[in-house]
């Protein structure tokens, strides 16, 4: 030990009788590799994706949703649908797949059977997913738009909040059936009408859920220290708050998309829904429910459809919104 | 407190105010008002002139017009100078028939004094010439009418003004009646007191019997106007509260037999007798011992709320029953085999559009246990009851499992929960003391809005059953745009959705300590 000590000294005694120079020299300040950060690189989406897809249901259901989608839009390019082809000849009315298959020669067109009105099931099907898919993407868009903008306008600003407050107390206290139903009886049945009947209150809900999350949020300190640094309201939100609220967003979606489907199927079931040109799921089951026991292929093959795309659409939006949840990234 | 309640009442009253409003502007001034002749079998034996007065007539008695006939004018105004003799007199004659002239009907001082007081009222007048066919026989006769539309705004101020109706000594207008009264009397029917009036509209103002809901009053009645279209002409209070079914025919005394024994097989309720100012029949004089002698029948069936209400309430106790107990169990048994076949079940009734598994329910209920499908075919009317309340329950636990598990998950997470553990509670203790009352405090606030939600009925299960219920009622009144009862419906569920969310919040404040009222957040 004591000779440790000796011969360090020793060597300590060397090395100041070498000239300061040979000891040390400048490190030159970097301004380029002082920015970086020995730690990982993240991207915040391509790790959402990386934890989405190490589910494989994940992938399976993404492949039956896409298999529908290109489905609906091109089958009936390829193979158009018309519902009144059959409609003079009365004996076409609900053919089991097997009658209408031996009584028209095998095809494609057959294979789910004839409807109410001499209809093929399965072009029927494609053409009205299409509606149905379309229906629903739309509406989500436009009340995710105006909730998510008008909710985070609501949480900053007073005087909004004091209007918007008294309209969302009035229009919490109608059930949201009675104004879409009452809403297309008033504007009449078709695409837009239903959309606009869909999308007219549908919004505030939504918003007013934003509103909420962004007064939780938006006092915590980060976004305190942000607003004392000077940053305008504005960026606040885009950078600080709103990809706070991703996962929110994603699992209000979840249930917002499949959501739209089923009002359709709904508003159609009470004969209010889409008018007669336009095809949809929701009109198919309407016209084939009186033969639910007698002719089931008519009935279960577009409720089939529709439950598929909902569930899909539901468990997806559910998993992308936990993989969207920075707290599972690790 | 009671100020806190008392502003948010006045502000639910401004509400209801504000969404009947908007529906009924909205309703009265964009829907094409002829569809109130949908299904009118009247309209077809109708033409020409007669065809129009009809209808205007119709307008009228549904609130989209004001209307005034030039014959019923001069009738009243030559009946005031001459008296009753007045269809004699010559003036009356030649002015009643002076619009048969449509060239020289405008000089006739009569016509010009109409023309004149209704204009001034911005009335527009119309004149409905004289039809004659081409061989000069008479089609219809001539009429001189002034019209003027309601606008939805005052039509509102009208309703609201017009809804609640009292009944007073003074109802009946019949000089002959001087024996006016409202005093309790002994009903020998029900064997119970009763109050009764005289002078009133109805005979019985309150009174107790063997039908739901027992107590009967018809001291308010709430007026909502008329259905046009899926009930012709019948009050809108009487579709909801109504019995439906056939006539029940059972052996009932008559009032003037009462006491004595004699019973008569017949279906009049008596107990809702109202007064009557027209000459007495023989058959009503033996039959009832004062004028009150308009009695309404009885039904077999079940009114239209009360079966909404039994369904539901009945759906809603199972819903607790099921749906708490299996929550609970999710939460305990977290991401074992339990918990994921639960929420395959969540998932299911989240995802999948309820009519698909309604239509499941009633195919699996149908095939395998052998139940009534549709209502009004059941043989045995308390089985009709089994599957719609089932396929209303089977949702609703799915929905009540998801919020109680997600809840008693948070719960045994928290801080106070490892506490107790650490001080050495037993699980039983921290879950009956702690876990379970804080977790219920979430569910608290939605009991009541179950409860008078089952008042409106579940709108897609009444429809797949067939069952005449109130929630059939909004989608009958769509489908045939029966716009009073469109705006009655909006109202209905509006007033149950804004008492039952005044209720959560009371009932939540009482349950839960920590919640009050008087301090306002910041």
């Amino acid at each position: 030990m004591a000779e440790a000590i000796v011969k360090q000294a020793f060597d300590l005694e060397k090395v100041s009788s070498q000239s300061e120079n040979d000891l040390f020299y400048f490190v030159e300040s970097d301004s380029v590799s002082s920015e970086k950060i020995t730690a990982l690189r993240y991207s915040y989406w391509k790790s959402v994706f990386r934890i989405f897809f190490k589910k494989k249901i994940n992938w399976f259901l993404l492949g039956l949703f896409a298999f529908i989608l290109l489905m609906s839009i091109f089958f009936p390019l390829i193979f158009p649908y018309d519902e009144m082809e059959n409609v003079i000849n009365t004996d076409s009315y609900f053919l089991s797949p097997a009658v209408a298959m031996s009584k028209y020669g095998v095809s494609l067109k057959w294979l789910l059977g004839t409807g109410p009105v001499g209809n093929s099931i399965f072009y029927g099907v494609w053409a009205s997913a299409a509606t149905s898919i379309a229906l629903s993407f739309v509406c989500a868009t436009i009340n995710m738009a105006l909730g998510i903008v008008i909710g985070a306008v609501w949480g900053y600003n007073k005087t909004l909040d004091s209007i918007l407050n008294v309209v969302y107390n009035i229009i919490a206290d109608v059930p949201y059936i009675l104004i879409v139903s009452v809403m297309v009886y008033i504007i009449g049945s078709g695409f837009f009408p239903f959309v606009i009947a869909l999308t007219i209150t549908g919004w505030l809900g939504i918003a007013y859920f934003f509103r909420t999350q962004v007064l939780i949020i938006r006092d915590r300190e980060y976004n305190l220290a942000s607003r004392c640094l000077g940053t305008p309201i504005l960026t606040v939100v885009k950078h600080n708050i709103l990809p706070f609220l991703t996962s929110v967003i994603m699992t209000i979606l979840a249930t917002e998309l499949p959501g739209y489907i089923s009002y359709e199927v709904f508003l159609s079931y009470i004969g209010i829904g889409l008018s007669a040109e336009t095809p949809s799921l929701g009109q198919m089951i309407e016209r084939a429910q009186t033969g639910f026991i007698s002719y089931p292929w008519a009935f279960w093959a577009p409720v089939t459809v529709a439950s598929a795309i909902t569930v899909i659409l539901y468990v997806l939006g559910q998993n992308l919104a936990d993989a969207s949840d920075p707290r599972t990234h690790m | 407190m009671k100020k806190y309640l008392l502003k948010r009442i006045l502000f639910s009253i401004f509400a209801l105010f504000s969404v009947v409003g908007i529906v009924m502007v909205l309703v009265y001034s964009l829907i094409d008002r002829s569809l109130i002749f949908a299904n009118d079998p009247t309209i077809a034996k109708k033409a020409n002139n007669e065809l129009e007065i009809y209808k205007i007539q119709k307008y009228e008695k549904y609130g989209y017009l004001k209307y005034y006939n030039y014959d019923t004018y001069i009738a009243s105004k030559y009946q005031a100078k001459y008296g009753d003799e007045y269809t004699t007199n010559a003036e009356y004659v030649a002015a009643s028939k002076a619009i048969s002239n449509e060239q020289t009907y405008l000089s006739n001082p009569d016509v010009q004094e109409f023309i004149k007081t209704y204009e001034a009222d911005r009335f527009t007048i119309q004149l409905l010439p004289q039809k004659k066919k081409s061989n000069g026989a008479f089609l219809s006769k001539a009429y001189l009418i002034a019209t003027k539309d309601i606008n939805p705004i005052t039509r509102l101020f009208k309703y609201f003004g017009e809804m609640f109706k009292f009944e007073t000594i003074h109802d009946v207008e019949d000089p002959n009646l001087t024996d006016r009264y409202v005093r309790w009397e002994w009903d020998k029917r029900s064997n119970m007191p009763a109050l009764v009036g005289s002078g009133t509209t109805h005979k019985y103002l309150i009174y107790f019997d063997n039908k739901f809901p027992f107590v009967h009053q018809n001291i308010l009645k709430i007026n909502l106007g008329k259905s046009y279209v899926t009930y012709r002409d019948v009050d809108l209070t009487e579709v909801f509260a109504q019995a439906t079914g056939e006539a029940l025919f059972e052996q009932q005394e008559y009032p003037n037999d009462l006491g004595t024994g004699v019973t008569h097989e017949t279906s009049y309720d008596f107990h809702t007798v109202t007064y009557n100012s027209a000459e007495l029949s023989p058959i009503e004089i033996s039959m009832f011992p004062d004028r009150y002698t308009l009695p309404t029948q009885q039904h077999s069936g079940l009114s239209r709320m009360a079966n909404s209400f039994s369904i539901g309430i009945i759906s809603t106790i199972l819903v607790y029953l099921f749906g708490l107990p299996l929550g609970v169990l999710m939460a305990l048994r977290k991401d074992k085999l339990a918990d994921k076949l639960g929420n395959f079940y969540i998932i299911f009734i989240i995802a999948v559009p309820s009519l698909a598994y309604i239509f499941m329910f009633a195919s699996i209920g149908m095939n395998i246990f052998g139940l009534p499908y549709k209502f009004a075919t059941a043989e045995v009317k308390f089985m009709a009851y089994i599957l719609p309340t089932i396929s209303l329950a089977l949702p609703a636990i799915g929905g009540l499992m998801k919020w109680m598990r997600r809840y008693m998950i948070d719960q045994m997470n928290s801080d106070y929960v490892k506490f107790a553990r650490s001080q050495g509670l037993s699980e039983g203790e921290i879950f009956s003391k702690h876990v379970s009352p804080n977790a219920f405090i979430y569910l608290v606030h939605g009991i009541p809005a179950d409860i008078l939600g089952a008042l409106t009925g579940a709108i897609i299960t009444e429809r797949v059953y067939g069952v005449p219920g109130v929630g059939a009622l909004l989608t009958d009144a769509i489908t045939k745009s029966d716009n009073s009862l469109i705006v009655a419906m909006t109202l209905f569920y509006t007033t149950l959705t804004i008492i039952s969310l005044i209720a959560g919040d009371l009932l939540l404040a009482k349950y839960d300590p920590r919640i009050s009222f008087t301090q306002g957040g910041n």
